[in-house]
């Protein structure tokens, strides 16, 4: 079956047609680009084809690419939103921001008092403290929502909660005053806010739930794809899953389906196992991927966050004295791991956050690449936020790619400035304007859930570099223009995932996804780019329209 | 019931699996709940293995190996909603976790207690593990964490080399238990503690190294003056438990890790009271007289030779 879309203008990022009018799809594949002049040559060659004008008035780009974030996602809409913005569901409908704390303790009130059983813990979850003048929420807010049943609200960055005073109570949250992940008031009680695993491994253990079980259900996964689609994602990832046996039936049953609208990249998780059983686990479940769900890559995750003091850094380590931060696999096995997998032809994704680690990442697929030659692996370090210039001509030269945490920028860049690395190194922080300078692969992400999954507002981010205090991170060298910017969100990250052949432009034999846009981005301009409104996407010649996308 | 958590640091190839193995053969009735990064590296013998469930391997003998995976916090939740709960869990540390966050999550559980932190130090690696480029720092935490240092690899090292390294842990930490270990083997008692079916090591039996004291007390004891008493030997001591009476009732006293507890005790109390500790612990004479106000104790101690080693594995 073929068909021609016709729209009012199509950004390609294919630099020998950067623009066209109209394209022809057949079998969820691209036929061909161009304008209205070129359909009757088309018709002659393909056989007639029926005109789509549904999009005529709409912006086409290639379908947004997310090379960095988590299913998870999707497990949190199973619980209740309480965040500052308006957030669309992945039902389409959308959930209004709440303004103050008053307002999160009065919905999630509402919520308990409709629920049939309110024993039942209450989990809410993408509330941010940072626009509430520095009023942090305490038991006392929670208590006026429940104290029959445990309430536990999750913050946006997922490394803080707070709870009421009844989780505390059955926790038995014991005296320590050396735990700085227990908040404490004047009196030295605990306040209700928790930071970090503990606050998780407390919710879990009152709650008997697995929060952090991402293992998927259908319904996580169908969560995680709709989220994505109202963002103009055709392609995201899962980075990273241990996959096991019992997982991999329900995501195959599950995105084979004609309605779930996304591709979906999982990488191993390759850490915890050894390197053997994994690269033999990876190739079996490649062997059952289809054109929506892949196990390309493995995955590490080498140390921990900045902002979490768990980040390995270079000297002089952090701005405000923390001690240095914790590897998450030490050097030695990292090295090992990435031999092994290397040597096995299996691509790689490195978390390194600090500097140090970095440098550790690239010593080691530099050994391994002495060993092994292998001139297109795409071997990419994943946040790297610290990297400086040298160890971008490092990765230069060894081939190796950057996926960089642009939203950090705006989520973290006030407390990076001031806290943990101060100005000049803030001023760096996710150089994309440095690693194209300099010849690094590129993409751009959000590390979903931990930050708001939108590429256009990724995108926002590295192009403007702004923090959420609204101070400005570096400058121009550091900053993408909006069309490097938009290449990062669709062909730099398909190249990440190998997936440039098939997917990240819009021409002749790709794959026909979509993202359909309200405004042009390269005519609204830098500052406006996270303000598009999304339409839709188009995934394999298929329409996905959003519920409140045409406004 | 409150489970005792054990956590086992120390650097990659220090010997925690080692020690694993022989803490899991040695259970005795215990049923232990091992958390571990690798089943493989284990080494487990099929034919001890009783049933396989994802991420658990249940042991003929009753104890449990789970495997950690990439997030403790997630397999820590998990076994403690089980039911029934471990009766112990001992938790290897990756080579580069800071076992104090660790030992951190039994702060907000009123059902763990934090039994200890026992740091294997590998006797030919600590000068290269102490100016490790990278990890230098992670090692020194994992030290400066432990409230127990085991020295690994010892059968391996000159008796200089290891006299060497234990001259520069005691400088570092100078109220820190230092024992020796051999072919990963320890004494479990010290290692996971005196329960109700092992009420007594007897005398002969604790390492070397090591002093043990105990006594059959049927008179009161105040729990407080229990508490008090034995924060004024926290220096000297590693292990503590007693299972005695006063006017509040029957009660059990556990002392490890810095950290006593106590709890009431739901049985006739059998009057048992040993600690085991550094061999700069006061002399016998001063320990009765310290933590026994009123009666003598019924039986004296005497010092400890040495347990011949025997190699194991589960």
């Amino acid at each position: 079956m073929s068909h021609i879309f016709a729209a009012k203008s199509i950004i390609t990022m294919n630099p020998s047609q950067a623009r066209a009018t109209h394209m022809a799809v057949r079998d969820g594949h691209i036929l061909a680009v161009g304008d209205a002049s070129h359909i009757a040559q088309w018709q002659q060659a393909w056989g007639d084809m029926p005109i789509d004008e549904s999009l005529s008035d709409k912006i086409l780009m290639p379908g947004f690419v997310e090379g960095h974030t988590h299913m998870m996602e999707g497990l949190f809409w199973n619980y209740d939103y309480v965040g500052y913005y308006d957030r669309e569901g992945p039902d389409g409908n959308v959930i209004a921001g709440l303004k103050s704390i008053d307002d999160v303790v009065a919905r999630l009130s509402q919520i308990n008092q409709q629920r049939d059983d309110q024993t039942q813990p209450l989990i809410a979850w993408g509330f941010d403290p940072i626009f509430f003048d520095g009023r942090r929420m305490n038991t006392a807010d929670l208590d006026k929502v429940s104290t029959e049943c445990p309430v536990i609200v999750l913050h946006a960055s997922l490394h803080i909660l707070n709870t009421n005073s009844l989780v505390i109570e059955q926790a038995g949250v014991k005296d320590g005053d050396n735990n700085e992940a227990v908040r404490r008031d004047e009196n030295g009680r605990p306040s209700g806010e928790f930071l970090g695993q503990l606050g998780m491994y407390m919710a879990m253990r009152t709650t008997g739930l697995d929060l952090l079980g991402a293992a998927g259900s259908a319904q996580t996964l169908i969560n995680f794809a709709n989220v994505a689609r109202q963002t103009g994602v055709t392609t995201a990832t899962d980075l990273a899953n241990p996959v096991p046996v019992e997982a991999v039936q329900t995501m195959l049953d599950t995105i084979s389906q004609d309605s779930f609208p996304m591709r979906l990249v999982v990488a191993f998780q390759g850490g915890g196992a050894d390197p053997q059983d994994g690269i033999a686990r990876i190739k079996d479940l490649q062997s059952q991927q289809t054109d929506k769900l892949r196990f390309s890559l493995v995955k590490f995750v080498a140390d921990g966050s900045i902002q979490g003091f768990s980040a390995r850094l270079k000297f002089p380590g952090y701005f405000n004295g923390a001690d240095n931060g914790l590897w998450y696999i030490e050097p030695d096995r990292l090295k090992a791991l990435i031999m092994a997998y290397h040597a096995a032809g299996i691509q790689i994704h490195i978390h390194t956050n600090g500097d140090e680690c970095t440098d550790v990442a690239l010593d080691a697929i530099e050994a391994a690449l002495r060993e092994n030659p292998w001139p297109d692996h795409r071997h990419t370090l994943q946040h790297c936020q610290m990297a400086n210039r040298a160890q971008f001509k490092r990765m230069a030269k060894l081939g190796v790619g950057v996926n960089l945490f642009s939203n950090h920028l705006y989520y973290w860049g006030d407390a990076h400035i001031s806290i943990t690395m101060g100005p000049e190194r803030a001023a760096r922080l996710d150089d994309a304007g440095g690693a194209l300078a300099e010849n690094v692969p590129l993409a751009i992400h959000s590390d979903a859930p931990v930050t708001a999954l939108a590429p256009l507002f990724t995108a926002w981010c590295a192009v403007n570099r702004v923090s959420s205090k609204g101070v400005t991170l570096g400058g121009e060298t550091e900053k993408l223009t909006v069309e490097q910017a938009l290449y990062a969100i669709t062909m730099g990250a398909a190249y990440s995932l190998r997936m440039d052949h098939e997917i990240g432009s819009l021409e002749v034999g790709k794959r026909a996804d979509v993202a359909i846009l309200e405004e042009d981005p390269l005519q609204v301009g830098g500052a406006h780019l996270k303000d598009i409104a999304v339409y839709g996407t188009i995934l394999g010649g298929k329409v996905h329209v959003n519920k409140r996308g045409a406004k | 019931m409150v489970v005792p958590i054990t956590i086992i640091a120390g650097f990659l190839g220090t010997g925690k699996t080692s020690l694993l193995n022989h803490l899991l053969a040695h259970a005795d009735g215990r049923r232990l709940t091992a958390l571990v990064n690798d089943f493989g590296a284990l080494n487990i013998d099929s034919e001890l293995i009783a049933a396989q469930n994802g991420n658990q391997i249940s042991l003929a003998n009753g104890c449990v190996c789970c495997s950690i995976g990439d997030d403790l916090t997630l397999a820590l939740a998990q076994v403690m909603n089980q039911s029934p709960r471990p009766e112990h869990i001992l938790i290897e540390a990756s080579g580069v976790a800071d076992p104090a966050r660790i030992a951190a999550f039994t702060q907000v559980d009123r059902d763990l207690r934090l039994d200890g932190i026992v740091t294997l130090v590998d006797a030919l690696a600590h000068q290269h593990h102490a100016n490790d480029q990278h990890l230098a720092d992670n090692y020194r935490r994992q030290i400066e964490a432990g409230d127990f240092l085991l020295l690994s690899k010892t059968d391996l090292a000159s008796p200089a080399q290891t006299q060497s390294v234990r001259q520069q842990l005691a400088a570092q930490k100078p109220t820190t238990p230092i024992a020796i270990s051999e072919h990963g083997v320890f004494d479990e008692r010290v290692l996971l503690g005196l329960n109700e079916t092992h009420p007594l090591p007897p005398q002969a039996e604790i390492e070397h190294d090591l002093r043990q004291w105990s006594a059959h007390m049927s008179a009161p004891v105040p729990r407080q003056h229990l508490l008090d008493s034995l924060r004024t030997l926290a220096p000297h001591l590693l292990r503590a438990k007693a299972v005695l009476h006063d006017d509040e009732g029957a009660y059990v006293l556990h002392y490890a890790g810095g950290q006593s507890s106590v709890a009431a005790f739901d049985a006739p109390p059998s009057g048992h009271f040993v600690l085991i500790g550094k061999p700069d612990m006061p002399d016998d004479a001063s320990l009765a007289r310290l933590l026994m106000p009123t009666p003598m104790p019924t039986s004296m101690p005497k010092s400890m030779p040495r347990r011949p080693q025997t190699k194991s594995s589960p």
